[in-house]
């Protein structure tokens, strides 16, 4: 099985679904920024003192990193609970090459289609809020993908909860909020909050983006080790759970 | 190509399948028949590797299917209900799609789409999202999908359901040119007698997770009642023709009596002929008199109940 072959596949189905449902896609961007042009502002008349500075510039991030992260949850989360609502998952899990497999590939396929969401975003916002940061989008796009798998394995665990327990999506509007404060987090250098997943990732992004320090190796390694272990922990919750769901019968039942 | 070997399946210590087992050859269309709950969705689930089995074995060409999903390249499905297509996309987006999950390229997926969408009468639809078809529409649009990437092994459950007549001897028409040409094996379930009747070669048939037979549509027949007569009269009246059907009523049949009710099973039309006129020819008329082609559901329990006496 050729995974670029299967890349390709959902890359062009996210396509079709996008321009066949264009208002929902307008929509969904404009509530998105209409959300944060809200928050900015209402941060900014509480608390007049913030007006100029690096206090704004983190709120901007802030937010973009906050889209992201919900993004990237929902690439495999979101996509399973709506694939058996649609109807069709069992045909998902009868992929020769595995249905983890077809997930990742689809999870990166959302993944780059959400990043120029993300930068169509950012610059929709700071037009609009009128807060211009100097954003390197290359290395910023190479920091979220190192720090992505965790989150995407937070979603791999939520999905295997869903093949059994069904109703989930409350813990996912959770998530939601709880990625608010994660994105939020100082998580480097190492402390408690580095073992929370994305934590280092958005603090590096934050680091060499905003505050445009050099790349720290270490740094790198601990956002890396991060990924890997939420992303490896997700994925056998996950496999686990599909063994149970096909235990029981469960898969697709809705 | 496929073999099912002595294949258990427990739910809460019941068992939902028992000792299940038979093969399925290249180019053979078999039906596997059953009443409701008698196991036939869960066998498909499990050689479609969606359920997980205690006991026993499906082997795909001689290869185990456990800890493994590389012959599910050559496995096509239209499971039951509305289940196969992503309602938001057309029918050939679906069917490129899940194309290319199993390895065929749009380049070699297009063609084969193109000629069966005309076949099943998609053509019209080419542009619609499945979520606005009809019934009928969105069951060929799942068929599309399955027969799009040429699977050596295709299992259909209920593949009728929603289609109309035209439709059904369309499908008949592609399942047996598949089955002749491409050497596509067929596994169908469907309460559809008559569509079984004339494109299967050969019927399993479960009851309770077991299988209670195995053979010709020809040797099906001959064991399963096909139609039944229902007469309410008097205790007395009821004795009498209870005696003309011993003495009259030739192939096949059999007869319950249940107070001033009968119900007489037999094989074919002719025979119920000689019973009417029969009835005709008394004084008296029963009180309700029904003959009725019997639906695939009650003709199993003839079967059953045959089995169960010999």
């Amino acid at each position: 099985m050729n995974y670029f072959d299967l890349f390709i596949n959902e890359t062009k189905v996210h396509f079709f679904e996008m321009r066949q449902y264009w208002f929902e896609t307008v929509t969904a961007l404009l509530m998105i920024v209409g959300i944060f042009v809200g928050l900015f502002f209402g941060v900014k008349s509480l608390m007049p003192g913030m007006s100029e500075g690096d206090s704004l510039d983190g709120l901007v991030f802030g937010f973009l990193l906050w889209s992201f992260a919900s993004s990237a949850y929902n690439a495999v989360a979101k996509s399973i609970i709506e694939d058996t609502q649609k109807g069709y998952i069992e045909h998902l899990f009868m992929c020769p090459a595995g249905f983890s497999k077809l997930m990742l590939t689809r999870t990166l396929a959302e993944l780059i289609i959400g990043y120029g969401y993300l930068i169509l975003i950012a610059f929709v916002a700071m037009w609009a809020t009128d807060n211009w940061i100097d954003i390197n989008f290359f290395w910023l796009f190479c920091l979220l993908m190192l720090a992505a798998p965790s989150l995407v394995g937070l979603g791999f665990l939520i999905s295997g909860l869903a093949l059994l327990f069904k109703k989930v999506e409350t813990v996912g509007m959770m998530l939601s909020l709880a990625f608010m404060g994660l994105v939020a987090l100082d998580g480097l250098p190492f402390n408690i909050f580095t073992l929370l997943p994305f934590v280092p990732g958005a603090s590096l992004a934050r680091d060499v983006i905003v505050a445009q320090q050099p790349v720290n190796l270490v740094h790198v390694g601990i956002v890396a080790l991060n990924s890997l272990v939420y992303c490896l922990v997700g994925l056998m919750v996950f496999r686990r759970m599909e063994k149970l769901a096909k235990q029981r019968n469960l898969i697709g039942k809705y | 190509m496929l073999a099912v070997r002595e294949l258990s399946k427990f739910y809460q210590n019941k068992p939902a399948l028992d000792n299940v087992s038979f093969n399925l050859n290249r180019g053979e269309i078999v039906a596997l028949l059953g009443a409701n709950g008698s196991g036939k969705t869960t066998t498909v689930q499990a050689i479609c590797n969606l359920i997980e089995f205690e006991q026993g074995d499906i082997q795909f060409d001689d290869v185990s299917v456990k800890n493994n999903t590389r012959y599910l390249r050559h496995v096509g499905a239209v499971l039951d209900g509305s289940r196969n297509t992503n309602w938001r996309l057309t029918a050939h987006q679906n069917a490129e799609y899940f194309a290319q999950i199993k390895g065929i390229k749009p380049k070699h997926s297009r063609p084969v789409i193109n000629k069966l969408s005309s076949q099943l009468g998609l053509e019209p639809h080419r542009h619609k999202e499945v979520m606005k078809l009809s019934t009928g529409n969105k069951q060929k649009a799942s068929l599309l999908c399955a027969l799009a990437y040429q699977p050596e092994l295709m299992l259909l459950d209920e593949p009728t359901l929603g289609l109309d007549f035209s439709t059904v001897n369309e499908l008949q028409q592609i399942i047996s040119e598949q089955a002749a040409n491409a050497e596509q094996g067929f596994l169908i379930t469907s309460h559809d007698l008559s569509f079984i009747d004339q494109i299967c070669d050969r019927v399993i048939v479960l009851e309770q997770g077991k299988v209670i037979f195995n053979g010709s549509i020809r040797e099906l027949n001959q064991q399963m009642f096909r139609y039944e007569m229902k007469v309410v009269a008097e205790r007395e009246h009821i004795a009498r023709f209870q005696e003309t059907i011993q003495l009259t009523a030739q192939g096949n049949w059999e007869q319950h009596c249940d107070e001033n009710r009968l119900v007489v099973h037999y094989d074919t039309v002719e025979q119920v002929l000689p019973l009417l006129s029969w009835l005709n020819n008394q004084s008296w008329r029963p009180q309700s008199l029904q003959v009725s082609e019997l639906n695939i559901e009650k003709a199993y329990r003839t079967l059953l109940a045959n089995k169960e006496a010999s």
